[in-house]
Formats: structure tokens, sequence, C-alpha cells
């Protein structure tokens, strides 16, 4: 087993911002935290990689307990790298960058140019090894990132949102870096990522984060908005001016609800009349998500689909297409 | 307008002249200044990087002292140091007072809360992902500081730049603890007011621009040194 965890928090303040009674992830694997801003994603990573240290709970790393020793945390520290979402790199030569791991960890000269220039090939920059590493690219920066940490030689690499910043020809670069250094290496990847696609294109193994606690699955669609009630009784989320949401709810007020993209029904807009609760926009985005079709509709709040490569070729939608949305209560959580 | 012109001519050719007596003045003050500078330095920057590294309590209080040493004057200074190094004092039998190393215990008095304060400021602007990055990479404590210190260089070099400005520059410190003794203790500064008080103003200026011209090479220095270290 790579981390056992048991009973993690961690609380700012009075805010709780990670609560997890119980993880368990395994060695040599690629891991996914999904989940959307603010789900504790990146605090989770952060203690993984032994920079931050959890308020309580108990660490197992490949079967030894964490005591959070100085002399410990160094040890575990050249184990478990972790790439931020903004890396940083020193104020010197790309080479240097890269070559800064092996010289902490005393390794000679001739072996540290070796390494330097593999991980530089590995990401496709080794024409930058003389560049200012500060005047590069994001995309540039975050492949540095990646060589510099694995030039460290770690069995498990840590990245927050790797591809939040870079542009798509980059994310595609990046993903397979991460592909190949789990495969023939077998180094461990733990990436976290609020994009769906991403998380199922590059691993079998997804953590959903939500509010800082695991969730079963991956909450989308949140929208914010107060209960409403017509004549009938029948409940709404009113989620924008004139976007209403019905819901099953003995909430009142302000509340947070999450829509299941799987359960939302798209339908041709000649369907949807005013005195519908249906939402009517225009398909903005379609992806390939294999075995499923993601669509991205604009109904004045970005509303995502999830369709079964079945329900799509029943019914195909393209983009720039109207279409109308339903959204069964049963659809709509109440958080 | 005259007075200063023909003063400002006059001094060009008694530096010209390299006057034995003015460069005796120079070298005194180099090295004194120089001296203190490196003494505050080798205390100062360590000093500042472990109060701006480390948590610890009272750690605003301090930086709130150091920041009102900033404005202590020279002659509270010189009149500290003096209770101690006079005749009287603790340190009398030592012989230091009117002597280059009193003037030098003064300055890196005067100093040491510039460099410290500077290395602070300059450290707590460094971006914490430097530190992270560090030790992900597995660097040590000493190695993270390294990196750190590196990344702060210009703003430390600052400090250096600013204590030797400011030491080069002062009077009462120099004045009160050297004596103003000629070929020992007498430094541009302190010469300077020598020569005022005797209405030479011509050598006043004389070292005045000698007192600028070797501050300026000193930031050029200086400049040359951060060209060299950015990449």
């Amino acid at each position: 087993m790579l981390f056992d965890i048991t009973n993690l928090s961690k609380v700012y303040g009075d805010r709780k911002v990670l609560d997890i009674p119980e993880l368990t992830l395994e060695k040599g694997k690629v891991y996914g935290l999904l989940g959307p801003n603010g789900s504790g994603k990146t605090t989770l990573l952060e203690i993984l990689s032994f920079l931050l240290l959890p308020t309580t709970g108990q660490i197992v790393y490949d079967s030894r307990k964490v005591d959070y020793s100085e002399g410990f945390l160094q040890w575990l520290r050249r184990e478990v790298v972790i790439v931020e979402q903004h890396p940083i790199l020193f104020t010197t030569s790309v080479y240097k960058n890269v070559e800064f791991g092996p010289k902490v960890r005393k390794m000679p000269k001739d072996r540290r140019e070796r390494v330097v220039h593999e991980m530089l090939d590995l990401v496709g920059m080794r024409e930058f090894a003389g560049a200012r590493a500060n005047r590069l690219s994001g995309g540039e920066t975050q492949r540095v990132a990646i060589a510099r940490a694995l030039s460290c030689s770690p069995k498990v690499i840590l990245l927050d949102e790797p591809t939040s910043n870079v542009d798509i020809e980059n994310q595609i670069a990046i993903e397979a870096i991460l592909r190949d250094i789990n495969i023939q290496k077998g180094i461990s990847v733990i990436f976290t990522t609020h994009n769906t696609s991403q998380a199922t294109r590059l691993s079998g193994n997804i953590v959903f984060l939500f509010n800082g606690k695991p969730a079963s699955s991956i909450y989308e669609n949140i929208f914010t908005g107060p209960i409403t009630a017509d004549g009938n009784g029948d409940k709404y989320c009113s989620i924008h001016d004139k976007l209403k949401v019905a819901v099953r709810t003995n909430k009142t007020g302000y509340v947070k609800i999450s829509v299941n993209p799987m359960m939302i029904k798209v339908l041709p807009v000649q369907a949807a009349d005013a005195g519908d609760r249906r939402l009517v926009g225009r398909v903005i985005q379609l992806t390939d998500e294999g075995g499923h079709v993601r669509a991205l509709v604009d109904v004045g709040l970005p509303f995502s689909v999830l369709l079964s490569q079945e329900e799509y070729k029943r019914a195909p939608i393209l983009a720039g297409e109207r279409v109308a949305l339903f959204c069964p209560q049963e659809s709509v959580e109440v958080m | 307008m005259d007075l200063l012109i023909d003063s400002f001519i006059s001094a060009i050719l008694l530096l010209k002249s390299l006057d034995a007596g003015v460069c005796a003045i120079v070298l005194v003050s180099l090295k004194v200044s120089s001296s203190s500078t490196l003494i505050a330095s080798l205390i100062g920057i360590p000093a500042g990087f472990a109060i701006a590294f480390k948590e610890f309590r009272g750690k605003r209080m301090m930086i709130t002292i150091l920041n009102t040493l900033l404005a202590l004057p020279t002659v509270v200074i010189g009149l500290f140091v003096y209770a101690f190094v006079s005749r009287r004092g603790i340190f009398g039998p030592l012989d230091l007072l009117y002597t280059q190393k009193a003037i030098v215990i003064g300055q890196v008095i005067l100093i040491m809360p510039i460099v410290t304060t500077f290395t602070i400021a300059a450290i707590s602007r460094i971006d914490e992902r430097y530190r992270k990055s560090a030790m992900t990479l597995g660097a040590t404590t000493l190695q993270t500081a390294g990196v750190v210190f590196r990344e702060a260089r210009f703003g430390i070099m600052a400090a250096v730049i600013a204590s030797f400005g400011r030491v080069i520059a002062e009077v009462g410190i120099s004045m009160m603890l050297g004596g103003n003794a000629k070929g020992f203790t007498r430094t541009m500064t302190t010469a300077m007011a020598l020569e005022y008080d005797k209405g030479e103003f011509v050598l006043a200026v004389a070292l005045g621009l000698v007192l600028l011209t070797i501050s300026f090479g000193v930031n050029l220095f200086f400049n040359y040194l951060q060209g060299r270290t950015r990449v």
C-alpha cells in the first residue's frame, strides 16, 4: 500500500477544509483526485507531499507510520515529489533547475548530467537546457517543473492540476508524459483535476472530493440559489434570473444544488414552451469521453450533460445547436 | 556660486595631484567603512535570515525594535560606545578609544539594524513557492535556506550597499570614537568637518567630491556584480 489514511483532517481557523475518515492509495497506479474548486484537492495533495501537516489523523506511507519528525519528513520528501499548479522555477538556467534534485542528493556530476538530459528529453525540452527558466511560457514551465521533479527519481509524483494553465498542445504532451512515467518507470502518479474527462482519460482510479470529504461520485453543475414554492407546493431553486430547477427538499433560504449530468435529458428546442421548466440554450462544446459524450450547454449558466454513446447516436446534437434541457427532480441533489 | 566653482576646480586639481594627506584620509575611510560593513553583514544577514525564516514569539516586536533602531543617531551610539571603551569603561584596559577599531564598533552598531531589516524585507518578499519547491525536491533545511538566499540576493546586496553608504557618510561616531587623529583615525567626513571649522572650504569640498566618487564607484561595482549574477 502506498498511502493509508485514517481520520485525516485539516482545519484553518474554524474552517475544516479536509475531513477524510479513510482513504487507501495503492502503489504503481495513476490516481485522479477529482472535485470542484474548494473541495480540498490541493490541501490533500500537499499533505500527501509532506509539505503540509494535517491537523489530525494518521498517514501510513509504504507500510511506515508517518511521525512528522524532521528527519523522517526529509526522507519522505526524497521519495514523494509534488509539482504545484503554478510551479515556480529557480531564477537560473533550465539545466540548473533540473539538476537541483540530483545535486542535493550528492549525485556525481557525470551521472547528474545524464539524468538532466534524459529528463529534459522526456519532456521535450532538451533544446531549452541553457535557457533562462524564468523566461519560459506557462506550458514550458510546467514541463520543466515535471522534469525537475522526475530528476529526483521519486517513487511517487503528485501533480496539482497539471494542465489547467497550458494550451491544448502542452496538455496532450503532459498527459503523455504522465502515462509514460507510470508505465515505463513504475512511478505512482496522483494528480488533481476538476476536469472529469482528463481524470478518466488518464486514470482508472478516481477519488471524488467534495467540501473536503470523499464523495461517491463527482458533483457537477453546482449552483446556488433560494428555494421558492409555487401554488401547487412544488419547490424550485432559482439559480439565475429566469432559471429555475425543480427540487425535492425541506430546506428553505439559499441552498447549494448539484445536478447530475448523466440524468439531464436533452430535447429538441421545439419541445420547450414558455410555461415549461425546461432550460433552453446553445450547445457550446462537445467532447468525447470514451463511452460518453459530454455536451456543455449555455442556458444562461453553463450546464454539463453526459450522454451515453447510444443516447447520442439516437439523437445526435451539434455544436451551436439550440436545445432544451430537462432536469428531473431526481437529478437534483440539495447539499 | 564662484566659491563653489573655485572649490570644485581646486578639488579636481588636488585629486589629480594625488596628495599624500588626502590619500591617507581616503584609505582610512575605506578601511574603516569596509570593515564595519563586512562585520555587520556577517552578523546582520544571517540574523535577518533567521528572523524572516523562523516563526517565534515576539517576532513582530523584534522587527519593530529593529525598525526603531534605524533612526538611532550616530551621536547616541558614539556616547554609548564611549561609555564602554573610555578609560573608566569596562573595556577601558583594551585601549580602544580613539582607534579605528572603536570607530568600527560604533559603525557596526549603526548599520546592523539596516542590514538586518533590509535582509528581513528581502527574504519576506521571496515567493513562498521557492521554499516549497526546494523542500519537495529533497533539499535539507540549510539547502532550502540557500535557495531562498539566492533568490533574495539582489535585496540583500541592496542592504550591504545601503549600509556601506551610511557608514562612509557618517561623522558623529568617527569623530567621537576616532578622535580625528591625522593619519590614524581621520576619515573623509571628520576631515571635512575639520576643514570647514578652519574655513578651508576648498579641501572640504574636495573631500566631499572624493566621497561621492567612491560611493559611485562602489555602486558601479555592486551593479556589475548584480549584472553578473543575473541569469
